[in-house]
Parts: C-alpha cells; sequence; structure tokens
C-alpha cells in the first residue's frame, strides 16, 4: 500500500520520446486506470514505476520516497504482464509461488502453500496447480499471471493489459471478477488498458495518455462530461461521440447555435453557465459534441428537427448504431435492434442541446457542457471528496 | 497414375538407399574387420570367425588408453571452460545493446574461419618459449578457438528465444539479477547447452591439427595417435580399424543423444532447427 | 512540488547505477580474455613474415618483403593456390549438388526409412577427418580393401586411389565428401523442414509443376541455409589440411600440396618458419575475401525469403 508519485518523468529511447513530463500522483490504495490507444506509452510507464526501465528525467516516488536509484527486486511491486510471462519450466503452482521463494520475499513453506492455494481458489485455477504453462489456455494462464501477483503484499500492483488476448466473453467475465476482488484488493493498483469499458468500469481515477503525455486525469464522469478536449472526448465513449461545426449567434438578447444547415438555430438555455464560458471563450467557432445514446430521432417529418438520410444501421449487441447522413456530416444515434429501417430512408434527427459539450473548433480544447445536471454531480462529488 | 507415383518412390527410395550405403557401409566394415584376425585378413571378405585378437593387442598392449584418455581430458575441460566464460558472453551478445556489439560477435565467429595453421605455426613458437608446448594447458587454451565461438554463438540464439519479460517477472519477484541468470535463465537453456557443450566435445575430440604440432609426446589426442598405427605396422590392418573404431565411437554416441538440436550447433545458431 | 531538472543533474538521480552499466562488458570480459590471447599469435605470424626467423637460429634480422616477394616468385606458391582452389571447388561443388538433391528427396518424403537415415546419416559427419581418412586408405588398400575386391569384380586391378597424380585428387575429395556431405544435407533438410506449408497448398489449388514449385517456392525459401552450408563448406575446404595431410602429406609429389600443407612443410619440414608465414596470409585473406561476398548473399537471401525487400525499405 503505498502512494505513487511520477515527477517530471521523461524517458527517451534513442531519438523516440516514450514518456514526455509525466506527472502523476496516484493515492493509497487507489484503483487507478491508465488509458490510451497503442503505443501511447503505457507500458513504459509502468516498467518505470516498476524500476525496470530509468527514466533520463524524472524522478518516481513510494511514499515521498525517491526510488529511482532502487533496483526492482527492492521496490516491492507486483507486476501482471501483458504477455504474461510464465515461467515455462516451472509448474503453475511454482509460477504462483515463485515470489514467495525470493530472497527477499520468502517465506516459509506452510504460509506459501497457504497463500498459493487461497489464491488459486479466489481465482478458480486450484485444478490446475500441477500444470505447465504450455498446458494451458489463454485465460488460464493470465488468471496463474493475476495469481502470481496477488500472492504478494506490495506496494503497487501494476497490471498491464491482463485481458486483452481473451476473447471477448472471458474478457466480459473477467472484468466483472476483477471488479469484485477490486473492492477486496486494499492495494493501490495501476491498471494500463487500450480498452474503454474495463477503463470506466474499473478505475476510481482515470488517466488519458497519448504520444507519452497525460491529457487528463479524472473520475469517469469527469472525463466523460468534461473531456478536455476533443481526442479525449473521442476516445471515451461508446460509440464514438458526434462532433459538429457550430457557431455562436446572438439574437436580442437571446443566444442560438447554428448547426449542419445553414439557418438551422438551436436555442441555449436561458440563464445557463454555458452561455458564459462561449462568450469568453474568444470565439464563435466551435466542434459541438453530442453523445448518441442523447440523439433522439423519428421517421415523422416533424417542425424543427434536421432532415437527413439514413446511411447505415448496425446491431452492436443488444441495440444498434444508426447513422445519418446530413449534408456531408455524419451522425451516429443508438436504435433498437429491431428496427424496420431502410437505408436512404428519410430520418429526422433531434440534437439534445442542453447535453452538449462544447469544444474551440481550431484549439479543439473543452469550453464548457450545457449538461447542467452533470455538473452538479460532479460539484457534488468533489465536494463530497473535499477537494476544492 | 498410380503406376507413375509408385516408379517415382521406387526411384527416389534407390537413390536414398544408395546414398545410404555410401555412407555408412565405410563404418561398418571398419568395425567388421576390426574383429578379424591378421591371418584371414587376406583371403576372406564378409564370412570369418570374429576374434578380439586386435582389440587385445590395441589396448592392452599399447598405450591406447594413455590417448584416449589425454582426448578426454583436453576435450572435457576446453568444453567446460568455453562454458563458463562463454554462456555470461552469449547472454550479454543477446541482451544488450553496446557499442561494437555486432562486431564483436562477428570477431568471435571469425576465429572459428580462420585457418587452423595460420594459428599453429606462430603459435608453436610462442608455446616454445613460454613453456606451453606438449602441456595440457597449452592444448586446452588453443582449443577455446573451435569451442568457444560455437558455444556464445548457439547460446545467444537460445537466450534471444527466451521472452525479456520473464526476466523481468523474475526481477519483480524479488530476485537480483544474478538469482534471475542462474535461477531461471539458466533452466530454460539447459537442453540447448548441453547440446552445444556436446557438439563442442566432438569438434574439440576430432581436432587433428592442433595436438599434431603444439603437442608431442606427453599429451597425445586420439587422433593424431591413430596415425601411428598406419605408419608403423602396415600389416596388421585389424589393430588399425580397432583404432579407427575406438576413436570414432564416442562422437557418434554423443550425436546420437543431440539430434534434436545438431542443426542449430553446426550452424552456429544460423539456422534454427 | 515540480523537481527542477537542475537538481536531478546534481543529484544524479537519473544515471544508471555504474554495476549495471558496465555488466555487459563485465560478463564478457573473461571469454575476450581467453580469445584475445590466441589473437597475439596471429600478430606475431605477421611481424615474423618480415624476419628471417627459422628455428634452428636463435637469432633473426628484420629482412622486410624479401619472405614475400621470394613466395611471390616461387613456382610452388602458385601451385599450391592453383591446388587450394581446385580441392575447395571441387569438393564444395560436389557436396552441394549431392547434398541438395539427397536433402530434397529426404524433405519430402516421410517414412519409416527417411526418419532412420536422418538420423544416421550424421555419422560421417561426427568421425574425425583423419580417422575417416584411414577408414578409406583401409578400403582401398589394394591387398585386404574392401573396395579394391569389388573393383576386382569389374575387372579393375590395383586402383592407384591416392598414390597416383592423376587419382590423388578424386580420393580426397571422395573422403571430404564422405565425411562433410551430411552437413551441407542436414541444414537444408532443416530448411525445408521449415517451410510454411501454405503457399505450396495454393500452388498445388494453382496447379504449378513441380519444377515450377521448386524455383519460385521452395529454392528462394531455403537460400539462406544453402547460403550457410555453402559458407561453411567453402571456408573449411580452402584450409583444409587434416585430410591431405593424413592421406599423403600432400603427396605423391606435389599433387595435393594446397596453401596449408605447403606452409606446413616449409615451416615444420624445411624448417623454414618465417618464410612459410606468407602461404597462410595469403589463405587467411583469400578465405575472407570469399566470406564476405557469400555473407552478403546470405543476408540479401534472408530478407527476401522472408518478404522484407530491400527495396521497400526493411519494415516487415
Amino acid at each position: 500500500m503505498a502512494k505513487i508519485e511520477l515527477v517530471n518523468i521523461t524517458k527517451r529511447f534513442g531519438k523516440f520520446t516514450a514518456l514526455d513530463n509525466v506527472n502523476l500522483e496516484i493515492k493509497d490504495n487507489e484503483f487507478f486506470v491508465l488509458f490510451g490507444p497503442a503505443g501511447a506509452g503505457k507500458t513504459t510507464l509502468l516498467n518505470t514505476v516498476a524500476g525496470l526501465v530509468m527514466p533520463e528525467e524524472g524522478v518516481v516516488k513510494f511514499n515521498d520516497e525517491i526510488m529511482n536509484k532502487v533496483d526492482p527486486s527492492h521496490r516491492n511491486v507486483a507486476m501482471v504482464f501483458e504477455n504474461y510471462a510464465l515461467y515455462p519450466n516451472l509448474t503453475v503452482y511454482e509460477n504462483i509461488a515463485s515470489p514467495l521463494r525470493s530472497p527477499l520475499y520468502k517465506k516459509d513453506d506452510a504460509t506459501i502453500d497457504k497463500e498459493v492455494h487461497r489464491v488459486a481458489q479466489i481465482l478458480r485455477i486450484d485444478h490446475l496447480l500441477e500444470r505447465l504453462p504450455s498446458q494451458l489456455s489463454n485465460g488460464q494462464k493470465q488468471r496463474v499471471a493475476i495469481g502470481r501477483a496477488l500472492v504478494r503484499n506490495p506496494n503497487v500492483f501494476l497490471m498491464d493489459e491482463p485481458i486483452a488476448h481473451l476473447d471477448a466473453k472471458l474478457r466480459h467475465h473477467m472484468r466483472s471478477e476483477l471488479k469484485e476482488m477490486q473492492s477486496s484488493f486494499n492495494s493501490t493498483v495501476i491498471y494500463v488498458t487500450h480498452d474503454f469499458l474495463e477503463a470506466v468500469s474499473l478505475g476510481d481515477r482515470i488517466a488519458i495518455i497519448n504520444e507519452g503525455k497525460i491529457i487528463q486525469v479524472g473520475t469517469r464522469e469527469e472525463v466523460y462530461y468534461t473531456p478536455c478536449n476533443e481526442f479525449v472526448a473521442s476516445l471515451v465513449g461508446e460509440p464514438e461521440i458526434n462532433l459538429v461545426d457550430g457557431r455562436l449567434i446572438a439574437d436580442n438578447g437571446k443566444y442560438y447555435v447554428e448547426v449542419l444547415q445553414k439557418g438551422y438555430m438551436l436555442p441555449l438555455p436561458e440563464n445557463s453557465g454555458i452561455i458564459k464560458k462561449l462568450i469568453d471563450s474568444g470565439t464563435t467557432e466551435y466542434h459541438i459534441g453530442f453523445r448518441p445514446n442523447n440523439v433522439k430521432y423519428t421517421f415523422e417529418k416533424k417542425e424543427g428537427l434536421l432532415r437527413g438520410t439514413v446511411y447505415s444501421f448496425e446491431s452492436i449487441g443488444n441495440k444498434a448504431v444508426l447513422i445519418a447522413k446530413i449534408g456531408d456530416q455524419f451522425l451516429r444515434m443508438i436504435a433498437p435492434n429491431d428496427l424496420k429501417v431502410k437505408l436512404d430512408q428519410d430520418v429526422y434527427v433531434e440534437l439534445p442541446i442542453n447535453r452538449a459539450t462544447f469544444f474551440n473548433a481550431q484549439t479543439t480544447q473543452f469550453i464548457g457542457t450545457s449538461d447542467e445536471a452533470a455538473i452538479y454531480r460532479l460539484v457534488q462529488e468533489q465536494l463530497s471528496k473535499g477537494v476544492q | 497414375m498410380r503406376r507413375k507415383r509408385m516408379i517415382n518412390n521406387a526411384v527416389k527410395n534407390g537413390l536414398l538407399a544408395l546414398y545410404a550405403i555410401f555412407a555408412l557401409f565405410p563404418l561398418f566394415w571398419m568395425v567388421l574387420i576390426s574383429f578379424k584376425s591378421d591371418a584371414q585378413m587376406f583371403n576372406t571378405t564378409f564370412f570369418f570367425d570374429p576374434t578380439l585378437e586386435n582389440y587385445e593387442a590395441v589396448l592392452l598392449r599399447t598405450d591406447y588408453f594413455k590417448y584416449f584418455f589425454d582426448s578426454v581430458i583436453v576435450s572435457v575441460i576446453a568444453v567446460l571452460i568455453s562454458v563458463l566464460a562463454g554462456v555470461p558472453a552469449a547472454y550479454a551478445l543477446a541482451r544488450y545493446d553496446f557499442k561494437k556489439k555486432e562486431d564483436l560477435a562477428f570477431t568471435i565467429l571469425s576465429f572459428r574461419f580462420a585457418p587452423e595453421i595460420l594459428v599453429v605455426l606462430p603459435l608453436f613458437m610462442i608455446y616454445q618459449k613460454i613453456g606451453l608446448y606438449d602441456t595440457y594447458f597449452g592444448l586446452i587454451w588453443v582449443y577455446q578457438l573451435i569451442t568457444m565461438p560455437l558455444l556464445i554463438w548457439v547460446i545467444r540464439g537460445y537466450f534471444e528465444d527466451i521472452s525479456v519479460e520473464i526476466e523481468h517477472a523474475a526481477m519483480v519477484d524479488g530476485y537480483t539479477w544474478w538469482q534471475v541468470f542462474l535461477k531461471r535463465l539458466l533452466p530454460l537453456i539447459k537442453p540447448g547447452l548441453v547440446s552445444a557443450s556436446l557438439l563442442a566435445f566432438i569438434f574439440a575430440w576430432n581436432n587433428f591439427t592442433f595436438p599434431l604440432m603444439l603437442s608431442g609426446t606427453k599429451v597425445e589426442t586420439i587422433t593424431v595417435a591413430s596415425l601411428k598405427y598406419i605408419a608403423s605396422d602396415t600389416v596388421h590392418y585389424g589393430q588399425m580399424a580397432v583404432a579407427a573404431t575406438v576413436s570414432a565411437l564416442p562422437a557418434v554416441i554423443f550425436a546420437l543423444l543431440i539430434q534434436k538440436h545438431l542443426v542449430r550447433g553446426l550452424s552456429f545458431g544460423a539456422v534454427k532447427g | 512540488m515540480a523537481f527542477k531538472k537542475k537538481d536531478a543533474a546534481k543529484n544524479d538521480l537519473n544515471t544508471v547505477p555504474w554495476l549495471t552499466k558496465a555488466r555487459p562488458y563485465l560478463i564478457m570480459a573473461p571469454s575476450l580474455l581467453i580469445t584475445i590471447g590466441i589473437l597475439i599469435p596471429f600478430a606475431m605470424a605477421i611481424y615474423y613474415s618480415f624476419t628471417s626467423y627459422t628455428f634452428r637460429l636463435p637469432t633473426y634480422k628484420f629482412i622486410g618483403l624479401k619472405n614475400w616477394i621470394n613466395m611471390f616468385k616461387d613456382q610452388a606458391f602458385w601451385h599450391a593456390v592453383w591446388v587450394t582452389i581446385r580441392y575447395a571447388f571441387f569438393a564444395t561443388v560436389v557436396e552441394m549438388g549431392l547434398g541438395l538433391g539427397i536433402a530434397l528427396l529426404l524433405g519430402n518424403t516421410e517414412n519409416k526409412f527417411t526418419k532412420f537415415l536422418r538420423v544416421v546419416l550424421t555419422f560421417p559427419l561426427m568421425v574425425a577427418p583423419a580417422i575417416a581418412t584411414i577408414i578409406w586408405q583401409l578400403m582401398t588398400n589394394n591387398a585386404v580393401g574392401i573396395l579394391e575386391k569389388f573393383l576386382n569384380l569389374f575387372g579393375i586391378y590395383n586402383f592407384p586411389w591416392a598414390a597416383s597424380h592423376k587419382t590423388a585428387m578424386f580420393t580426397a575429395v571422395l573422403i571430404d565428401t564422405w565425411v562433410y556431405c551430411p552437413f551441407v544435407i542436414i541444414l537444408i533438410l532443416a530448411g525445408i523442414q521449415s517451410l510454411p506449408k501454405s503457399p505450396f497448398e495454393s500452388a498445388k489449388i494453382d496447379g504449378g509443376s513441380a519444377w515450377f514449385n521448386f524455383r519460385n517456392l521452395t529454392l528462394p525459401m531455403i537460400k539462406p541455409c544453402i547460403y550457410i552450408a555453402l559458407l561453411f563448406r567453402l571456408m573449411a575446404s580452402l584450409q583444409e589440411f587434416s585430410i591431405i595431410f593424413a592421406l599423403t602429406k600432400g603427396g605423391p609429389g606435389d599433387t595435393l600440396m594446397n596453401l596449408s600443407v605447403t606452409a606446413y612443410n616449409t615451416g615444420f619440414a624445411f624448417q623454414k618458419f618465417s618464410a612459410s608465414l606468407p602461404y597462410i596470409l595469403v589463405l587467411w585473406v583469400i578465405v575472407n575475401i570469399a566470406a564476405k561476398q557469400i555473407v552478403k548473399k546470405w543476408q540479401y537471401s534472408q530478407k527476401v525469403a522472408s518478404g522484407r525487400n530491400v527495396a521497400e525499405g526493411g519494415k516487415s
């Protein structure tokens, strides 16, 4: 159990900068998720915390103590590797027992036996203890890798995409297993993933990382409702957020945004905080974000709605994604699976302007959101955590 | 169509059989006549009364066991030293990236390709001066030119096959670098190491040039000594056959043990069997 | 909270510990010490080739290029070069050709016989070349040799084998082939056995002939193995000493006097140590040049075989 800090960490491999001035503070006992696309630097960051690589600049601290010069074996971290890294010549039992046989974390045989069986039971691999890694399926290997970490009582658990190589069903199952374990972990966890669903379901806080830089750190609500830029907004959310061009129009003290078609104006809610933010932003050109599950549609012509044509209709499991083409832009919406729809059919779309996210069209930075309810919830959350 | 394939197969098998005879018959015949007495040497071919008198003559009444023993000492210790110094070097070449790494690796490899004569003539002179001529130490040291490059290059390949994450996992588990090397890595390369060592042993055992020129009477290996059996007594063909058979025996036995890793060893890791 | 970069440099927190940095050099040290020790004679060889050192006289003087000039003027030297090239050429060509053929036969058929054969045909390779020479001398012995008796059946008596300058080269190459052909077979066989199945399966569907398959599918993919085998065999046969020495010591006359044996004779038999060194140095240069050419071809063939073409920039 420890508080982990990365201060001004920069890591270069030759000319390539893998981590660029990374600053993170991970609280004690926090389940912290590191989320970003492939190649963002997530594994390098974990390796830096573990001491497997030395950063060119910056320090790593455990509970305020600088760990740069401490080698991995002495840092007391437990790591689950993306490719499991099981010892091929040892049985599952010995793989899990391995840390407890090391000179640094040695335990007596009786304790080892107890711990290995305890962990094996939790992970439901106690019937596999005498097998070799080559005789295991991917899902079983992954659980052995987790088990090898669980027998420890480390400063921090480092997990590198531990369920990335499992099929969808097993991944879903392990996600809920990990969620259950999370509450009983009682330890600091840094969890790396490129899967959005994993990130939001497991993390107390999420750090978004791209090209070696930390873009945003926040709770799942924060990154979802107040993403700091368009990149984060697109990354967080399934299906991807709709971003449409918009312009601020002032008319007789009332404010509108003109979107998608010339002359199509959506009124901004009166006396809402968003209007002030938009005026203060210094620009009137925006990219406005509408989440697909908030966009409404109908096939009956209705006044005040945007007209478009059905571009595609695709099932994604228990619901479907309907894409409408309006002019040369596309809008994604959620629809039920059994919807009877023909391609190129007329469809009428309602954009929920009171649950929109506004970005500066030029800088892609976040300006504000019109979702007052969400803002209220976020403020309550922060107050309850004692953050000002 | 079927007839064509049958003829095809017959021809293939026939050609293979021809080569098999070419490859194996000499060995078979050599063993055969080692059991043939001098009296029956000239007038019989395949059918005769087998006898052990040649074996008695060579093994018991000459210094053959001394030569065998000298070969064993020199070959075994040479391989041992190459293993002790070569395995860490192989690891360094496999894992670390340092300046001139590939240059260094190819230099080590080029020792294997250097003409033995090139090394031997000057070495002969130096060894005389520093007293290493005709000594075990002298031969063992020069044998490193044969055994060390082989071991380093082949073991390097085996290390490269192990994912580096396994080392990371062991370090995180609480093992220091040396413990990772000894407890986690070495067991994984053990089969390859054994095979490479046996192959290196075979090469050392079979070497002719070095013992011929760098040792004389105190240290005499079996390959050089066997030549004596031709030069001196050209009449005792059976004894010559015994000398040849016994000296070829260890190598052939070891060859059977390392079949699986033979390709890697022979090609110095360039071809993965 | 911000940690100034200046402080980091002062406190030395981002430098890897000395032991870790030095580790590769430290663990390579023993092997380097052992092998470098042997490099010294090589350096000495170059030095002594410029002197008049013999074993008999303890003193010698620096005579510059005299040894080298004498060598290049000596007919025996050029004869040695010719013998070296001829021997290496015949041995390599025969071994590569025969080895390729046998490997192809073994690679395409899978039965108990081929499995057995793959194991036992390594035996000749395990025999010391000097011992192999003894075996063949026994077999071809005019009095008791089995080959002699075999040839007698065809009316050939007293075939000279290594005794005649007409057949000595043939005999030596024969022994070389017997010992080393399995080497080529094993290597190429490994290449054939590691070929992916799918290109051949689709070729079968497309209906290509056996020759087409061989030329366009098999051959390019096993070229790396072929080049490795070629490299090893050529290097070795250029310097072959044991077989020739054990067979005839270079004779009859000077038929088999390649550079290695000539150097040995000059150095040991004639006691003209320094005069023998240029011979070997020339040999070493020949070997190196040939090796570099083949290694280049090998590296290229590897890229082609795995589909990474040099022209495309190298990334797979």
